[in-house]
């Protein structure tokens, strides 16, 4: 891969979705199709006519200014909005044969199926083990030993099990954030979603812990379609392989990640991806 | 060159220091007014009735004239039993109406209405007096708003649960028997044919009825169940522990539901202000994980809240163990009762109403008694807010 020879400020050096063997999201099917989507809160109007698609198994970024409406889209997406007596929105958003904002979707099932990480880590002040287990008891009935076991491997997926296996039954409060975060990822893929949502993930996050949770991102691309919502332009490149790049509302552009960071089609991404503004 | 410069110093550091000092020397007097206060008041009882304080005055009932032998044995098994059964009902509706104003806000236009409408009820319920209280127990729970029917002097209430009726008479051999009571209204039963009854070992006999002017059988066991016709048999009950009847009338029950309705606004507003406490992001957790409204007010918003809850609850029920003046209103000035306390339908003498008629008595002795019972009865207090200190200085340890 070629990246693009101008000069600019603070171009991003490292592409994950760059590794040799990684198909392209625009060749892999659609998970989420959204499709001309006005968003309000009261009479503000968060977003506008946004078209966009979310590529299965892949990663995919919202990028943008605060305020520009990525983490209202995001919130949409898996109906968390709901708990916000303001908030309407119109369009579709559709998931396989469903559309999400249809008010006879039914949400908790919905929110089975699309798992939502949040900024702060936020584990539940039970054990690591109640953590992992609170979904999966929502949602179904299970045996101890199944409990035991879905837990075990939802941390392993998380790159935690080696750190907490001789502390399941602790406090989830004594972990570090990083750790907490990763089990905030656990304790979502517990409930066997097929899509991850993650709001600015790593923003309370150190810089060691932050490239722990980018590799799970990546890594759990494999199995999951994950949209990312982040301030940090080194981290969409690093970890994405599409990023679509919102401002006031608007989605500006949307592409490959690559293209997005290295040869931006509008002046607006430029700016933003360059550090000019934002 | 600023303004501040161009003016006269007219206030010397000096002047400004003395009152600075002044109002620091007031606050603080101001303090210790309110200590001493305290003080003196502790000081004045512990004299009066610290002498009076024994194991005897723990246990014993209220005797008739005489101070010496009287005691809050009684009165702090009421005060006990009425704070419970005032917990037992204020706590569920305090956490539910709590639960339903923080967190299911109505969107539409009539729930809202309600929403608002139901918080301020709360909000102004909180600073009705309690005596008011006392009168709404006496309607609602005492008479319960003679939907029932009226409760008349000897007669069994309306409508009544776990009682058994029974007419107890003496043979000619001196022994009683018993027999069930058809209608419990009539305090006495005329025997004028046999019938079924129970002897003292609790056998089932056959009443011989003879007539008064024949002559008494000679054989013991026949004498033992033979009475004479028109013999007359008075009514006694048996009361289960479970008894219960409508209405209410003057009770324990009554008394605690009362005292459960002054406590109410107080649980529910230390319950919202618990719950508002617990953080969002908890919430968003629990509904991002694919919860429901339920599963979220049990799983997260609950358990986090409870320790918050109970420290209000706690503090609220040692309001209502010092209440008086609802409890005159609903049970009376009840300070000593014949039997111990069986059921919920009975009375029974309680701290508060205890010291109030102590300290009426024309018998002097008996003021020092109240003083020794409001020291029981601080005791208590004293102990309650300690447990809601542990209870919230634990759950604090636990989310650090």
């Amino acid at each position: 891969m070629v990246l693009s020879t101008s000069p600019t400020v603070q171009r991003p050096q490292e592409f994950k979705s760059a590794r040799p063997g990684r198909n392209q999201p625009q060749d892999s099917p659609t998970a989420i199709e959204i499709a001309d989507l006005n968003a309000y809160y009261g009479d503000f109007q968060a977003l506008h006519q946004v078209n966009i698609r979310i590529p299965q198994n892949h990663v995919t970024a919202f990028i943008g200014p605060s305020g520009c409406g990525k983490s209202t889209l995001l919130r949409w997406i898996n109906r968390m909005n709901d708990i916000i007596p303001t908030a309407r929105a119109s369009g579709t958003i559709r998931l396989g044969d469903t559309n999400v904002l249809a008010r006879t979707t039914d949400v908790v099932d919905l929110r089975r199926h699309i798992g939502i990480v949040f900024q702060k880590p936020n584990p539940f002040p039970k054990s690591i083990y109640d953590n992992v287990a609170f979904g999966p008891r929502l949602h179904f009935k299970t045996t101890s030993s199944q409990l035991d076991q879905l837990v075990e491997w939802s941390l392993r997926k998380a790159a935690l099990w080696d750190e907490v296996k001789d502390r399941l039954h602790k406090s989830a409060l004594g972990l570090s954030g990083g750790q907490q975060q990763r089990l905030c990822i656990a304790r979502t893929i517990a409930v066997g979603p097929k899509i991850l949502l993650m709001d600015e993930p790593c923003s309370a996050l150190d810089p060691a812990s932050t490239a722990r949770v980018e590799d799970l991102i990546f890594e759990l691309s494999e199995q999951y379609s994950i949209i990312i919502v982040t301030h940090n332009m080194q981290q969409a490149a690093r970890c994405s392989d599409s990023t679509v790049f919102f401002y006031e509302g608007r989605v500006v552009e949307c592409g490959p990640t690559i293209q997005v960071f290295t040869r931006p089609k509008q002046k607006q991404t430029e700016d933003y991806v360059t550090g000019k503004f934002g | 060159m600023a303004v501040s410069n161009t003016l006269n110093r007219t206030r010397s550091n000096g002047s400004r220091r003395t009152v600075d000092r002044g109002f620091q020397v007031v606050c603080l007097l101001v303090a210790s007014l309110a200590l001493v206060i305290l003080v003196t008041l502790v000081t004045a009882i512990l004299f009066r009735g610290g002498n009076w304080l024994s194991l005897g005055f723990l246990l014993n009932g209220h005797r008739e004239n005489a101070p010496e032998q009287s005691g809050v044995g009684q009165a702090i098994i009421g005060s006990i039993v009425v704070c419970l059964l005032c917990g037992t009902a204020a706590l569920p509706i305090g956490i539910g109406t709590a639960v339903f104003l923080e967190e299911y806000q109505p969107l539409s236009r009539a729930g809202r209405w309600l929403h608002g409408f139901i918080q301020l009820n709360v909000s102004n319920l909180a600073g009705v007096p309690s005596i008011v209280y006392g009168i709404l127990g006496v309607t609602a729970f005492v008479y319960m708003f003679g939907l029932f029917g009226q409760i008349q002097a000897n007669k069994p209430p309306p409508m009544e649960f776990g009682a058994t009726y029974f007419y107890q008479t003496k043979t000619l051999g001196k022994k009683w028997v018993q027999f069930r009571a058809t209608d419990p209204t009539q305090q006495v039963f005329e025997i004028v044919a046999p019938l079924q009854a129970t002897n003292e070992s609790r056998q089932a006999i056959e009443l011989n009825v003879i007539d008064r002017s024949a002559t008494p059988p000679s054989d013991p066991e026949l004498r033992d169940r033979t009475v004479y016709s028109g013999a007359t048999a008075s009514i006694l009950s048996t009361k289960r522990p479970w008894y219960f009847h409508l209405p209410f009338s003057k009770s324990v029950l009554s008394a605690g539901l009362t005292l459960a309705l002054v406590i109410l606004p107080i649980v529910i507003i230390a319950s919202q202000e618990a719950i508002r406490a617990v953080p969002p992001s908890l919430r968003e957790a629990a509904y991002g994980l694919g919860a429901n409204k339920w599963q979220v007010v049990s799983t997260t918003v609950l358990p986090s809240a409870l320790p918050g809850i109970m420290t209000g609850a706690i503090l609220a029920m040692s309001r209502a163990i010092g209440e008086a003046a609802p409890l005159l209103a609903v049970m009376g000035g009840v300070i000593s009762t014949t039997t111990s306390l069986g059921n919920l339908m009975d009375k029974s003498p309680v701290l508060p109403v205890t010291i109030y008629r102590w300290a009426q008595d024309e018998n002097p002795a008996f003021e020092n008694l109240a003083a020794a019972a409001i020291i029981v009865l601080l005791v208590f207090l004293l102990l309650m807010n300690s447990v809601a200190i542990f209870v919230r200085n634990r759950a604090e340890r636990k989310h650090a």
